[in-house]
């Protein structure tokens, strides 16, 4: 009876919250399915019942395969670096110097700026007529004249990755420096005396400790890589020639660029797809880690 | 040649000395306890010793070469922990094997010397598991076993059995002092606890505030304490000290107008009106059964207590407490006032400001 009435009570407590969930998340979802089996646009036409005819357009055109092999390129290069980057970071922030504790402050800076702020920031050391990295390359004698770095279909995409990595990386080197925090003294020195040199101390002793909290960045910054835009919305725009287009892009060009709604929905619906998988693949991943230690 | 020879070790952590020139010099197979409450230095005396912290000045010698500025794996010692430090994600072969597998001793031999090394501490059955899997107990003999394993010069314990509950800490102290025996290894152990420092120690060092206050066997620190912070540390319940003034070679409690005899040992060290402190331990007082030709006094007893094995009877002679450790049987009640009698041999006597022993080695 009163197991009856929490129940009841619980229900009706969440009821507001399932409202606006509802509301902003349930229904846009449920019409963009909809809209995925339509011909819809975006200003005018209600669109007509397709079928699947949107998804075989998609998955069948060169634009999807391209942007789904850039995206890729991006999420495991750029997250790969800024593994990489963060423990190494973390390494040298758990060292006692004078000053660390300026610097564990500083190197949160880039993560804590906003997006379009780093990009922005970006766009102008990149600038091909006054951006501060072709003047360093130059004065240092590595090209002899400026290049257009976002210009140019074989370095953008570089360039891209690069402002994502300054950007991300303090954010595993943040999870890799608490983990490391975490590493009991007496096993450190335990190791120290069993003779361990720097390398074999950080593969067996240290990385068990780093290994669970890194797979969550992994998991994270993956996610988030792959569903990239604002960084490259506001540094090319997907171009030149769409050599940085990312599914992201592709979506919203589709969408709103060209105003086709139902192949943008259909589009956008497989990119969630396929985020889901990654997300579903890596919380097995997490969960049997977990199980494990 | 000494095994272990620690040579006036500084240590400063800016403008704090933690330890202020530490002298203790180790025959082989002996077993030094560093014994004292937390913030001697006793721990940080350990740490020169292992290579994990450096001293400010001084010198180690193990054998006839200093191993300061030598690192840790190179010293030609092992540690044992007290949070055990066992790697948690290594099975137990591999925890004991870890140090030999770093010296890349070849596996055929590493694997010998960790099945040897389980069978004296009888863990042979455990050594597939990972540590989570262990007891307190059973972590403790692994910690031990990869100290063992690679048969060092040196054995340094940092308070290993103060994770351990009281009747398996108890079991751990036999078993560490019959692998001693066993092995006549050298160890230096570092404990607060006054009951391990006895039972272990072929020597033991009372340190207080950075330097060593008494070092000497466990008997020379229970029936010859230097001063009276070692009479105060070591023995449970503590050593009761009175005040007192000496009048006509008879010891004057404060506060009171008894006067016990001195023992002729004691009487010509002090001279007349001298105010000492009296040292008497708990056990060596008794129930006096008539008018027996010992040191004896009167006390009114407040507050009787069976442990088991003795009755610890509390009692007030003029302002002071004084506590007696007697047979359990013993007829003594709260409220009466009854006699006590001193063994002669257990009076010490110390100065009043500044704590040392007032009798002659």
């Amino acid at each position: 009876m009163s197991g009856t009435w929490i129940t009841t009570r619980a229900w009706l407590l969440m009821l507001p919250l399932l409202v606006v969930m509802i509301a902003v998340i349930g229904w846009p979802l449920i019409d963009t399915v909809r809209l995925s089996f339509t011909d819809a646009r975006l200003v005018g036409t209600e669109g007509t019942f397709v079928g699947l005819a949107n998804y075989a357009k998609m998955l069948g055109g060169s634009n999807f395969l391209r942007a789904f092999v850039t995206t890729t390129w991006f999420a495991v290069v750029s997250v790969t670096a800024e593994m990489v980057l963060g423990v190494l970071a973390a390494l040298l922030l758990n060292q006692q110097f004078r000053g660390r504790t300026a610097l564990r402050a500083l190197m949160i800076l880039p993560w804590a700026l906003p997006t379009v702020v780093n990009a922005t920031l970006w766009r102008l050391i990149y600038n091909p007529e006054y951006g501060a990295l072709n003047a360093a390359l130059t004065q240092i004698g590595l090209i002899d004249s400026y290049r257009s770095w976002l210009g140019e279909p074989g370095s953008a995409l570089t360039a891209l990755i690069i402002a994502d990595c300054w950007k991300n990386f303090p954010l595993v080197a943040l999870i890799a420096l608490a983990a490391l925090q975490a590493v009991p003294r007496d096993i450190t020195a335990a190791s120290l005396v069993d003779g361990a040199g720097p390398l074999n101390r950080f593969r067996y002793v240290i990385m068990p400790y780093l290994a669970g909290p890194l797979l969550v960045a992994l998991v994270l910054r993956t996610i988030e890589a792959f569903k990239v835009f604002d960084l490259i919305w506001v540094m090319t725009r997907g171009g030149p020639a769409n050599s940085t287009r990312t599914l992201s892009i592709l979506v919203y060009q589709e969408a709103f660029s060209f105003q086709r709604a139902g192949s943008g929905a259909s589009l956008a619906l497989i990119v969630t797809l396929l985020v889901t998988v990654l997300a579903v693949a890596y919380a097995a991943m997490v969960r049997k880690a977990a199980g494990a230690s | 040649m000494s095994a272990l020879a620690i040579q006036n070790i500084h240590k400063r952590y800016g403008e704090v000395e933690t330890l202020k020139g530490i002298d203790i010099d180790l025959e082989s197979g002996e077993f030094l306890v560093l014994l004292g409450s937390s913030g001697c230095g006793k721990s940080t005396l350990l740490n020169i010793i292992a290579g994990l912290a450096e001293p400010s000045g001084g010198d180690i010698r193990i054998g006839d070469r200093s191993i300061l500025g030598a690192h840790p794996k190179d010293r030609d010692i092992a540690m044992v922990f007290q949070s055990y430090a066992l790697y948690p994600n290594m099975s137990v072969a591999r925890n004991i094997g870890f140090g030999l597998e770093m010296r890349k001793v070849p596996s055929a031999e590493r694997e010998k010397a960790v099945a040897e090394t389980a069978k004296l501490l009888q863990i042979e059955n455990l050594l597939d598991r990972k540590p989570s899997q262990l007891s307190g107990g059973q972590r403790q003999r692994v910690a031990i076993g990869r100290a063992l394993v690679r048969n060092p010069q040196v054995f340094l314990f940092d308070e290993p059995l103060s994770n351990l509950d009281a009747k398996l800490r108890m079991e751990m102290r036999t078993e560490l002092k019959r692998l001693h025996q066993m092995l006549k290894t050298t160890i230096v152990y570092v404990t607060h606890d006054q009951i391990e420092a006895m039972t272990l120690a072929t020597r033991i060092a009372v340190m207080r505030d950075g330097r060593i206050e008494q070092l000497g066997t466990p008997e020379e620190i229970y029936d010859r304490p230097a001063t009276l912070y070692v009479a105060g540390f070591v023995g449970s319940p503590p050593m009761n000290i009175l005040d007192a003034t000496v009048v006509e070679g008879r010891l004057k409690i404060a506060g009171d107008g008894q006067a016990i005899a001195l023992p002729a040992r004691l009487r010509n060290v002090v001279s007349d009106g001298q105010r000492v402190k009296a040292g008497i331990r708990p056990e060596a007082l008794r129930l006096a059964a008539g008018d027996e030709p010992v040191p004896q006094f009167k006390a009114r007893v407040e507050v009787v207590e069976l442990t088991g094995p003795e009755l610890v009877t509390t009692a007030r002679i003029g302002d002071q407490r004084i506590t007696a450790c007697l047979p359990p049987r013993s007829a003594v009640l709260s409220g009466e006032e009854r006699a006590f009698t001193i063994e002669a041999d257990a009076l010490h006597l110390f100065d009043p400001d500044t704590g040392r022993s007032l009798a002659k080695d």
